[in-house]
């Protein structure tokens, strides 16, 4: 038989996966401990788990390398892949949002906004509000790009809003509500059906 | 030198010699089954005008096209698929001939932009067969059996064929009576199997309750034929029984042909909605992330070019079918050299014992005779060369074991020493 790949994001969206996983019956024993090992078996179950970087899970999933992947919506918001996305994990909760400095409205005509996710932010602004904008694209403490001027706003995901709060930045508009999700390949659903349907199934009962 | 003179751009590869030897073989298998059925291959032009591919539909958005503009100021693009060509043949140039038409054909197609699934192959290659000017459910099993024995003849074995049918989600979410972005949440979260996020989405909509149980079933309905024979028992309005008949009479029909082993059912297909308007077809081979064949009906698209015709056909990702192929393309033979007849000074000796050997069948190289051929050729594995001192005198050197024998060119081309 054939394994089954799992891929993971590295981090704390991986530790929350293996704690469901474990809950639905899966041995992750040897996921748990401190090491560099990407590539991990689990022999009994037939089943490898890949650790990759999170916005990598849906590109591996895609090209089919990974039959399964545990990805945030808001990377598979950004990369757009043709995927299936079967659950909602209920963890790694967020909101992605539009927010700027304290007091501040979004301005209605063109402005610049800075962000990781140029897609989104495209998508919302030319999509959603018919707005043109030039982006910015970042890759972290994008929130001092308003505070510096190098942009009006920012879209990104806000989780407890400590770093806006300390920043004197706040959200201004959601975009949409971020949770991790279980996806699958779209080949493998179909030429591994029984053994897919079956772990998607035990894991959904654990959310 | 400049930047880029030594680089092909991204998604454009160079296919070398072994590699092509695979890729001809495979379209050459597929060009026989298709040719042995009466579907004959036409060739269109590569580029054509951006009108004829503009309504595409959403598979195809402006942004995958490759264009440019003629010295008139028209935009042209590199076509994005070679059904609509076709279509566009067949209610043109074929308008006043015979229908129902078969045709097929093989050749590159070119998608821009990185929103195309898979399209990290900006060129691709295609090989696809079209039946145009026929409705009945026998034309789409015809493609769809001559789709499964070109994969078969490709040496695939570990495949499946997916039909869906574009009316039964049309019909079921007409009965719903929902407005138009209700339907679009409800075809994306279809299409993406997020059963629960499906349930959320239509919680408050006031629907029939039998309606409602139907939508938030459509992420499960793919399996074997049962599952269209179960629905089928449901309480399901005049379209979508109509579209669920059509998937059945053509599983019933592939299986006279055989072929019913191929083929699985998925009712939630629901990509490409507004090109397709009867069977929709998905092929998946074990170990390849993506489709190695997609089509079904597109009743409308040959209307658009002024002829209005009912057409169904399959396209085969060559790419793909020869990824799926993993070891087993190592059976495939590529072409070898034989021999390399060399000469000094008679050149016009040896031109002929290499055309006579050609003519025999053989692959020979010819060269002028240096100090390095023979290490050459052995770094090849060539197993002999042919030494052309003089008609009289030629050298027939075994390159394995060092052999060297002496003829004539009267003995060696009467057969002997080959």
């Amino acid at each position: 038989m054939k394994y089954l790949t799992i891929a993971l994001a590295k981090g704390r969206l991986a530790q929350l996966a293996i704690e469901i996983f474990e809950k639905a019956g899966l041995d992750c024993s040897e996921l748990k401990e401190k090491s560099r090992k990407l590539i991990f078996t689990d022999d009994k179950n037939k089943l490898r788990y890949i650790f990759v970087k999170a916005a990598d899970v849906p590109t591996y999933v895609e090209y089919g390398v990974a039959d399964i992947g545990i990805a945030g919506k808001d990377t598979l918001l950004e990369e757009g892949r043709d995927l299936y996305e079967m659950l909602d994990l209920n963890f790694g909760r967020c909101k992605m949002c539009v927010c700027g400095k304290k007091g501040s409205v979004v301005p209605s005509g063109f402005m610049r906004v800075a962000t990781k996710y140029p897609k989104i932010a495209q998508s919302y602004f030319a999509g959603k509000k018919n707005q043109t904008i030039e982006i910015i694209k970042l890759s972290g403490s994008v929130e001092l790009a308003p505070l510096c001027g190098l942009s009006d706003v920012i879209v990104d995901i806000v989780e407890s809003g400590k770093t806006l709060k300390e920043n004197d930045l706040e959200i201004m508009e959601k975009i949409s509500d971020i949770s991790a999700r279980l996806i699958v390949n779209r080949v493998s659903l179909k030429m591994e059906k029984a053994r897919i349907t079956d772990l998607v199934e035990k894991i959904a009962k654990e959310i | 030198m400049r930047r880029w003179k030594t680089h092909t751009p991204e998604g454009a590869l160079d296919i070398l010699e072994r590699e092509c030897a695979i890729k001809r073989e495979i379209e050459n298998c597929i060009r026989t089954v298709y040719e042995k059925s009466g579907y004959f291959e036409i060739q269109t032009p590569v580029f054509e005008f951006y009108d004829v591919f503009a309504d595409g539909g959403e598979e195809v958005g402006q942004t995958a096209m490759f264009k440019f503009f003629d010295r008139q100021g028209r935009i042209l693009a590199l076509r994005p698929d070679l059904t609509t060509p076709v279509a566009r043949v067949c209610a043109t140039k074929y308008e006043k001939e015979q229908f129902p038409k078969r045709i097929s054909y093989v050749g590159s197609a070119f998608r821009d932009g990185d929103a195309v699934a898979g399209a990290l192959q900006k060129q691709f290659t295609q090989g696809g067969a079209e039946l145009v000017g026929d409705g009945a459910p026998e034309a789409d099993a015809e493609v769809i059996a001559l789709t499964i024995r070109a994969l078969l003849a490709c040496g695939l074995e570990d495949f499946q064929i997916d039909l869906g049918q574009a009316e039964f989600f049309k019909g079921v979410i007409e009965q719903a009576g929902l407005n138009d972005e209700k339907i679009e949440q409800i075809r994306r979260l279809t299409d993406q199997k997020s059963s629960a996020a499906l349930a959320e989405a239509i919680k408050d909509c006031s629907i029939d309750g039998n309606i409602k149980d139907l939508i938030l079933q459509l992420p499960d309905l793919y399996g074997g034929i049962d599952i269209a024979l179960d629905i089928k028992r449901k309480n399901l309005g005049r379209r979508a029984a109509a579209a669920l008949d059509n998937v059945i009479e053509i599983y019933n029909i592939l299986k006279d042909y055989g072929l019913e082993k191929y083929i699985a059912i998925d009712l939630a297909m629901v990509q490409g909605l507004s090109y397709y308007t009867g069977v929709i077809v998905k092929g998946f081979a074990r170990g390849v992330g993506f489709s190695v064949c997609g089509g079904g009906r597109y009743d409308n698209l040959a209307g658009e070019f002024g002829k209005s015709l009912p057409a169904t056909g399959v396209a085969i990702g060559i790419e793909r079918v020869i990824s799926a192929l993993g070891d087993k393309k190592s059976k495939i033979s590529v072409p070898v050299v034989d021999t390399i007849v060399c000469y000094a000074k008679e050149r016009g000796v040896a031109y002929s014992v290499a055309e006579s050997l050609r003519a025999d069948g053989l692959c020979v190289e010819m060269s002028q005779i240096n100090d390095t051929l023979f290490d050459n050729a052995k770094s090849r594995k060539i197993g002999g060369i042919i030494n052309v001192i003089a008609a009289e005198n030629i050298e027939i050197i075994n390159l394995s074991d060092g052999d060297m024998k002496i003829t004539s060119i009267e003995e060696l081309l009467g057969g002997e020493g080959k």
